[in-house]
């Protein structure tokens, strides 16, 4: 069991420094942040501050400088933002996101478990012809299109909620919304075709023979074996959800460190777009490790082997 | 009824809890603009975002009125003394918002910190707008003398925007701190709290030597989004957006709680044409462009009217303009003449490029327009971001030309807009690169260095003669700046894309 642990670890390290390197390689490629920032500056002027901001090392060196700073959780100082440290910048707007994202996740789940179970119980009825309906809407809708049709309906339609921002509750409802439209689905199904699977097994069928009530037999018998996909999913979605958190949170003006990515990629703000990727990696790369333990005390199977 | 639907219950219980689209309480103002700038600090950014919210916070030493007209500001009078040297009388009396009296000190500290004398690296991005300031000379306590290395003939410009800052109160916080929890200046509008990325909020200003503005309250939300800033304006979740867009000025034009307001601005369009190679090394195949399109086909279907053809690149309002040298007609069939004149009886084939996105149904256009006189375009649109920085910096290789605009920083000069397109130092635009006019370097550097306004404006109509013979670039038009407004809001737009609430008034 340690050694299944300590691989998924080894694999956790491979996935981070795979992060990094890839992220460092697509923005040297992308461009010189120094004509960016002095547009008008003489050539002379923009040599002096390459050499402050370290960008004049050969590739390898830069890189790693960048991986040893990485591993102390210093990432060096904003570009854009003078002075202020890259990680200061991004955890600052850390909670937020995870808010956002973990909200989502929570109503995804509130609606997927439910619903998933009883059109997996009522295979074929209204109900969960109307939630396979649901889901191919819900999957086929991108989510800067769902954000800005939620915005149209509920605060410029119907005057329900306050359009953009995070300044109150109410402010939160619709961005939440909107991911977990995107995300539901998925687990919707997920549990829907799981339960399935289950239900027809001869457990159950025992478990009914023994007459316990049908809700004994869903919930405790059905559900705990049907959850393991379901937990699998969950946490891959968690990534997504994370990736679409950076749109939602630039629809909405939410103060997240999505937003902050997608600018600092705009101005070329090297530090900031790699604390940014890698902190968001390691909390990604981190559920998953999670999962995996979780399957463990979940799934005897795996324990053994 | 016997149960409520799950769908129908959370709505409901939505309706319960919700409170609604904010209604703004009335003595408040609240601006979007797509983002802040990464300080407060007038002097340490040099983004239009931060600009905006400066100028309603800090004082510089003049200010433009809403015809542009030089006013008095913190300083009460001014003039040149000879060649480089300024002489400014300042205000009595101002107050900074700590309660702190302004003196020439703050404004002597104010330069230096932008300009550091001496040291080789400059902290402020501003420096290149100020560097010929060579000293700022205390003469009396309310008289100052700013000496150039160089006539310098943009000072007053500059000087616009150019905020006086506290020297006692930085020297005490510290320049971060400045930047985003301690700003203090003289304007309108005092710091009251900054949230990154939502809001900044003022608060009026009780010893604000102009007087009271008439909101109590101004808030600059960040909202990167076009369309929710749309729809916060259509429910009164803000009070103002600017950069709306032509095809949705319609709407927000009939729109029950909203108005547009619309101003000439300096931003000028064009296609900077390669000189370095064919076709556009020769000067017929230039002017043919010119003549091909039609621009006020362009500015009626595409722009909703709110465009002003030009002959060069030098803007009406700009200090300079020449209003004898006229735009080229559209005149296709001269435009196949050159052509053939010039040995392209079969048209030819070239690249374009533009990084312009909102504007791409104009670069549509004319390569389209281009196309229909023989100049066959391959128009390439590229993602404002790293890879068409990387393509600037590939100056321009393997390329015909490039359509983009250019808004000199609000400077209202002809300067500002010929140096950064067609001198070919090094720091200009794409123009360093592509414009191989003889004569044009000397002809721009001689309108910079002296303080001679007559001898500036012969030198600029020289310019401009030569420059629409040559025609480096197909002179497009100027754009305007439209601002969508809320009605219990009575503002204008400014043709500097300024946003000076002081001006803005409750309506009724």
């Amino acid at each position: 069991m340690s050694a299944f642990l300590v691989r998924r670890l080894v694999r956790l390290a491979v996935v981070i420094t795979g992060v990094s390197l890839v992220t460092f390689a697509i923005l040297q490629a992308s461009g010189d942040p120094v004509s960016l920032i002095m547009p008008e500056a003489p050539e002379a002027d923009r040599a002096v501050l390459r050499r402050t901001l370290g960008l004049h090392d050969p590739l390898p060196v830069q890189f790693a400088r960048f991986v040893g700073n990485a591993v102390t959780g210093n990432f060096g100082k904003s570009f854009f933002h003078h002075g202020q440290s890259a990680s200061a910048l991004v955890l600052e707007r850390m909670p937020t996101t995870l808010m956002l994202t973990v909200f989502s996740m929570g109503v995804a789940l509130a609606i997927a478990l439910p619903v998933g179970i009883y059109s997996a119980v009522r295979r074929g009825r209204a109900v969960d012809q109307l939630a396979t309906g649901t889901v191919f809407l819900g999957q086929s809708m991108p989510v800067f299109w769902t954000g800005i049709m939620l915005i149209l309906l509920f605060s410029v339609q119907w005057r329900l909620l306050p359009v953009s921002g995070w300044e109150s509750w109410a402010a939160v409802i619709l961005p939440t919304a909107t991911l977990s439209t995107f995300t539901a689905p998925l687990l919707l199904r997920i549990v829907r075709s799981s339960m399935l699977d289950v239900i027809g097994l001869d457990y159950v069928r025992t478990a009914r023979a023994k007459g316990l009530s049908e809700w004994l037999v869903i919930g405790r018998h059905a559900l705990k074996n049907a959850a393991l996909p379901l937990v699998t999913v969950t946490g891959l979605q968690f990534g997504l959800l994370l990736g679409g958190a950076v749109i939602t949170e630039t629809v909405f003006a939410v103060p997240g460190v999505g937003r902050l990515i997608v600018g600092a990629i705009r101005q070329l703000d090297f530090p900031v777009v790699q604390a940014g990727v890698f902190m968001l990696a390691m909390i990604v790369v981190s559920v998953n490790f999670l999962v995996d333990v979780l399957y463990l005390y979940l799934n005897p199977q795996i324990r053994v082997r | 009824m016997r149960h409520w639907s799950p769908p129908l219950l959370a709505l409901a219980l939505l309706l319960a809890i919700a409170p609604g689209a904010d209604a703004q309480p009335k003595d408040t103002l609240t601006v979007a603009l797509i983002s802040h700038a990464p300080t407060l600090d007038p002097h340490m950014h040099f983004e239009r975002v931060g600009i905006l919210v400066n100028i309603n916070m800090f004082d510089s030493l003049l200010h433009k009125n809403a015809r542009l007209e030089y006013e008095p500001s913190l300083a009460t009078s001014w003039k040149a003394l000879n060649d480089t040297t300024w002489e400014f009388k300042l205000r009595k009396g101002v107050k900074f918002h700590n309660g702190d009296t302004m003196t020439t000190e703050d404004v002597k500290f104010s330069f230096e910190r932008v300009v550091e004398p001496g040291k080789e690296k400059k902290k402020s991005p501003q420096y290149g707008n100020v560097r010929a300031i060579k000293e700022v000379r205390i003469v009396d306590p309310e008289t100052i003398h700013i000496l150039t290395d160089k006539p310098f003939p943009l000072l007053l410009e500059r000087l616009v925007f150019f905020p006086i800052v506290p020297k006692k109160h930085i020297e005490k916080v510290g320049d971060d701190a400045f930047g985003t929890t301690a700003a203090v200046g003289t304007g309108p509008w005092k710091f009251v709290e900054w949230k990154r990325d939502q809001y900044i909020r003022l608060e009026a200003f009780d010893g604000h030597w102009r007087g009271k503005p008439a909101f109590k309250h101004l808030v600059i939300r960040a909202i990167p989004e076009v369309a929710t800033q749309i729809a916060e304006i259509k429910t009164g979740g803000v009070d103002l957006i600017r950069n709306v867009s032509a095809d949705i000025v319609p709407e927000l034009k009939t729109h029950a709680q909203t108005y547009v307001s619309s101003a000439p601005i300096l931003r000028v369009h064009y296609v900077e044409l390669d000189m370095r190679s064919a076709p556009f090394d020769k000067k017929l195949v230039r002017q043919a462009a010119n003549y091909a399109i039609d621009k006020q086909s362009i500015i009626q279907k595409l722009m909703g009217g709110l465009g002003t053809q030009v002959a060069t690149v030098v803007q009406p309002p700009a200090f300079g303009f020449e209003p004898e040298v006229k735009p080229f007609p559209y005149d296709p069939k001269k435009a196949r003449e050159l052509l053939a004149q010039a040995g392209y009886a079969n048209g030819v084939d070239i690249t374009l490029h533009s990084a312009f996105v909102e504007f791409r149904p104009v670069f549509e256009a004319l390569s389209q327009m281009l196309t229909e006189v023989g100049i066959r375009v391959n128009a390439r649109m590229w993602d404002p971001g790293p890879a068409w920085n990387k393509f600037l910096q590939a100056e321009g290789k393997a390329t015909h030309g490039a359509y983009g605009s250019w808004g000199n920083y609000s400077v209202f000069d002809a300067d500002a807009v010929l140096h950064p397109l067609f001198h070919t130092e090094p720091g200009g635009w794409i123009g360093k690169h592509y414009t191989r006019v003889e004569g044009l370097d000397k002809l721009i550097d001689e309108g910079r260095s002296t303080l001679n306004q007559a001898a500036r404006k012969r030198t600029y109509s020289q310019i401009q003669k030569l420059i629409r013979e040559e025609a480096p670039a197909i002179y497009l038009f100027t754009q305007y700046d439209t601002l969508a407004i809320s009605k219990r809001v009575e503002y204008a737009a400014r043709g500097d894309e300024w946003l000076w609430l002081f001006d803005a008034k409750p309506k009724r």
